[in-house]
């Protein structure tokens, strides 16, 4: 999976945002749903699959962005 | 940076030097080096110059020397200190700009013992409260009553912070939140990191009201038992952006703890594509952090156990550990230092990936305090460290929310006043210094009579 971005100025739903990217709902992270990164700028984020994020690898400005696992600093080993 | 400068001053000046009966100041030897802190206690010390016998094998590595300390053969070391910022072209300029400069070098710390991890407590939770003199917080009416902290990490356990700490404290379970697939129930999950981080914000905020959100623990594909993934935090902070929104505007307060970060840039796309995360400000989870800072969050991340005198095995950021939010402009980036004042070995340096100005500050660490990991075992790593420094943010927030005191008033406050480990101000090892409360009562104070 893959996180992308997307700009919804009007209604801000996980169906308008696949509709927008015309992602098809099984290359979409259902369970993560559409999340707002920056409402005040109308930008939100949804995790698709990598072949999605490829796909989506040509639009300017929507990723993909890269996911890495994140770990507890500490304590140090 | 610490330097050496080695001159060649004017022979009078050099003969003075050498003369034990003389006193030479570093002023004489090298006043108006621009750009360098002279230290005026260290006192000129006089280098002889190696000089061959004038009838031997010019080519020959092992001819014999001798070593003259004649006023036109010696030179001169004096100890000054230089601006991280600036340190890589004071050195490629100062013997340009100074013909008697022959030579700046490195004049590292040596010490016979720093703190690593692996090491015992350096004192216990106790002495952080004296350090960071909760005392006085408190009756300044600093206690975090009512300020919500959220703890971003693998989730509390109430029971054992509450048994630690000898006292119940207050955890807010309608406002804490699970990733999509972790079961647990706020302040009930195992003993272990998060347990730690809660503690430890405990010290300087006792009445902040907690918000538990394991993002650690999310089960998505990709992630393990012991980790997440960025994109369950960046639902976190979207959650916790509602979680601010839901107060009033005037009274708005949320302090974000974050003891985690990304270690390696094996799983991140390359520096420059712009679908990275470490360098990259316009990454969804900067953006948010941003955002959030925007909203009247106050958001800490730990600067990370990547230092050079003793890494963490997992860094594999080949330079610059402190990565992504991490050294993100509006968050605090907390180094660490151990209850004598001195930096933790593992304490990452700057300078930072977002912003080069990191860590901002440090806090106190490897201390003996929650127990979470054994009975014998310190709260380490800068995973300590900023809970430490959130749980003084949220004291402060007990009567300065964000519309009187903006998060980066805030943050510009507590690295205003932080005690200065260097003469020049900022340094990649202790930021702008320790947190000092009674420097942030003081200000304090000072803004509430003007």
């Amino acid at each position: 999976m893959r996180m992308v971005t997307v700009r919804l100025p009007d209604e801000a739903t996980l169906e308008r945002a696949m509709e927008e990217l015309g992602l098809p709902e099984e290359e979409v992270d259902t369970g993560y749903g559409l999340v707002a990164i920056d409402p005040g700028r109308s930008l939100y984020g949804l995790r698709v699959t990598e072949a999605a994020a490829r796909r989506m690898d040509r639009r300017e400005g929507s990723g993909p962005y890269s996911d890495p696992p994140i770990e507890p600093y500490g304590p140090p080993r | 940076m610490r330097v050496l400068i080695q001159l060649r001053p004017s022979p009078d000046v050099v003969a003075a030097v050498a003369d034990p009966g003389l006193t030479a100041t570093a002023a004489d030897v090298a006043g108006g080096l621009p750009g360098v802190v002279l230290d005026p206690s260290f006192t000129p010390v006089a280098v002889p110059r190696p000089v061959p016998p004038p009838d031997g094998d010019p080519l020959s590595l092992r001819r014999p020397v001798r070593f003259s300390f004649a006023a036109e053969d010696a030179s001169v070391l004096v100890r000054g200190e230089i601006s991280d910022d600036e340190a890589s072209v004071r050195l490629a300029l100062l013997p340009a700009l100074r013909a008697d400069v022959t030579g700046v070098f490195a004049d590292p710390v040596i010490e016979t013992t720093i703190t690593c991890g692996g090491d015992p407590p350096v004192g216990d939770w106790h002495d952080v409260e004296r350090l960071l003199a909760v005392e006085e917080l408190a009756g300044a009416g600093l206690d975090g009553a009512g300020v919500p902290l959220a703890v971003l990490d693998t989730g509390i356990n109430a029971a054992h912070v509450a048994r630690h700490l000898g006292r119940d404290f207050t955890l807010d379970a309608g406002r804490s939140w699970n990733p999509a697939g972790v079961t647990g129930k706020p302040g009930a999950f195992e003993v272990g990191h998060g347990t730690m981080c809660a503690f430890d914000t405990l010290i300087a905020a006792p009445r902040a009201t907690l918000i538990d959100v394991p993002v650690l623990l999310s089960q998505r594909p990709g992630g393990s038992a012991v980790d997440g993934l960025l994109s369950d935090a960046v639902a976190a902070f979207a959650h916790l952006r509602a979680v601010l929104e839901g107060q009033p505007e005037e009274s708005r307060a949320l302090v974000i703890s974050n003891s985690w970060g990304s270690f390696s840039p094996r799983w991140d796309f390359p520096v420059g594509h712009p679908g990275n995360y470490s360098d990259n400000p316009a990454h969804p989870f900067n953006l948010i952090v941003a955002s959030l800072d925007d909203a009247g969050a106050d958001v800490l991340f730990a600067a990370g156990n990547c230092g050079r005198e003793c890494r963490d095995g997992r860094c594999a950021f080949p330079d610059r550990p402190i990565v992504g939010a991490n050294s993100h402009s509006r968050v605090l980036s907390v180094g660490g230092v151990d209850t004598g004042g001195e930096r933790v070995g593992y304490s990452s340096q700057g300078p930072g990936r977002l912003d080069e100005r990191k860590p901002d500050l440090c806090a106190y660490t490897h201390f003996s305090g929650s127990r979470a990991f054994g009975d014998d075992q310190p709260d380490s790593g800068t995973s300590a460290a900023c809970p430490v420094a959130a749980g003084l943010v949220a004291a402060v927030r007990t009567r300065w929310p964000a519309s009187r005191l903006s998060p980066a008033q805030l943050r510009t406050l507590l690295r205003r006043t932080a005690a200065d480990r260097s003469t020049v101000g900022f340094d990649h090892d202790y930021g702008y210094g320790v947190v000092d409360t009674r420097g942030v009562l003081a200000a304090l104070r000072r803004m509430s009579e003007a």
